[in-house]
């Protein structure tokens, strides 16, 4: 493209190509946020359901933190590995909601590590399948939707299963509700 | 009367830049080059030429050991190229 002279007619063309080569298609990698949170979210959960059950010790509960800890610089690797050279208001918006959502669930979680006894696992559950919901309706991904949605539906059953098995179907939510679609939305990308 | 045509805007390359970054949030310099199917030096003088009149913010970093332009439209681009196209529907009549 050279610094040439444009007619208005091609001025007009010209602007609307831009604007159209721009538009954010479904790409490959767009689930790894969701495989890398969920798969995180599961074997975390399984680890921590295995030494509790085993010991009943409930000391082993700090080792939720793992999820943060392993989570945060995953997604810095990945942020980093996958650059595509632009950041689109669709992009900004999903960061922003994780965010929020996120830092809902650090002081949640910490609060009834420490201060409150609350039903941490159905309130997690809750605020990340909303965060999936607005994803998905934001990426207009029906998969997505779907699974945040479910999710919210099931959060209820971490507040009616008791014991140790709660942990399992807290782990289990999660597979449903961002490994699968997580993957689904990989294969979609490929495909395209 | 036709209203004159934003000599800074009327041209191929500035206009396709100016485009590109009023769709996206931001956009780097490969991104760019890629999109625009134009040189490096070429859409380097016309980045210049843009950031000095105010209507992008230049920001250039590192990733990793890499340089990484980044360029993202000012208010006053925006409000530069929606003149452009108003000017542009007289031309033609919309």
């Amino acid at each position: 493209m050279e610094e040439k002279k444009l007619s208005e007619k091609e001025s007009l063309e010209l602007i609307a190509q831009m604007i159209r080569n721009t538009q954010q298609k479904l790409e490959r990698g767009n689930g790894i946020p969701f495989l890398i949170w969920g798969y995180t979210t599961v074997a975390v959960s399984v680890l921590v359901w295995y030494l509790f059950s085993s010991t009943g010790n409930p000391y082993w509960n700090f080792l939720w933190f793992l999820i943060p800890v392993i989570g945060f610089p995953t997604m810095m690797w990945n942020i980093r590995k996958q650059e595509k050279g632009i950041k689109t208001y669709i992009d900004k918006v999903i960061s922003y909601v994780w965010i929020a959502f996120g830092v809902a669930g650090i002081v949640v979680s910490t609060s009834a590590m420490f201060i409150w006894t609350l039903p941490i696992l159905f309130i997690v559950v809750l605020l990340m399948s909303v965060g999936t919901a607005i994803t998905g309706l934001v990426i207009q991904f029906k998969p997505i939707i779907f699974s945040g949605f479910a999710g919210m539906l099931l959060s209820y059953l971490c507040l009616l299963v008791k014991g140790y098995e709660v942990i399992l179907v807290f782990a289990l939510i999660f597979l449903v509700m961002m490994v699968i679609p997580g993957h689904i939305l990989n294969w979609k990308g490929r495909k395209k | 009367m036709f209203k004159e045509l934003n000599p800074l805007l009327h041209s191929e390359l500035r206009l396709a830049i100016m485009s590109i970054l009023l769709s996206v949030e931001e956009a780097d310099f490969v991104y760019l080059k890629e999109k625009t199917k134009s040189t490096s030096g070429n859409l380097s003088v016309q980045i210049d030429k843009l950031s000095e009149a105010g209507y992008i913010d230049v920001e250039r970093g590192f990733v990793g050991k890499r340089t990484r332009t980044v360029c993202k439209i000012t208010p006053i681009g925006v409000k530069a190229f929606e003149e452009y196209v108003e000017s542009l529907k007289g031309y033609l009549n919309l």
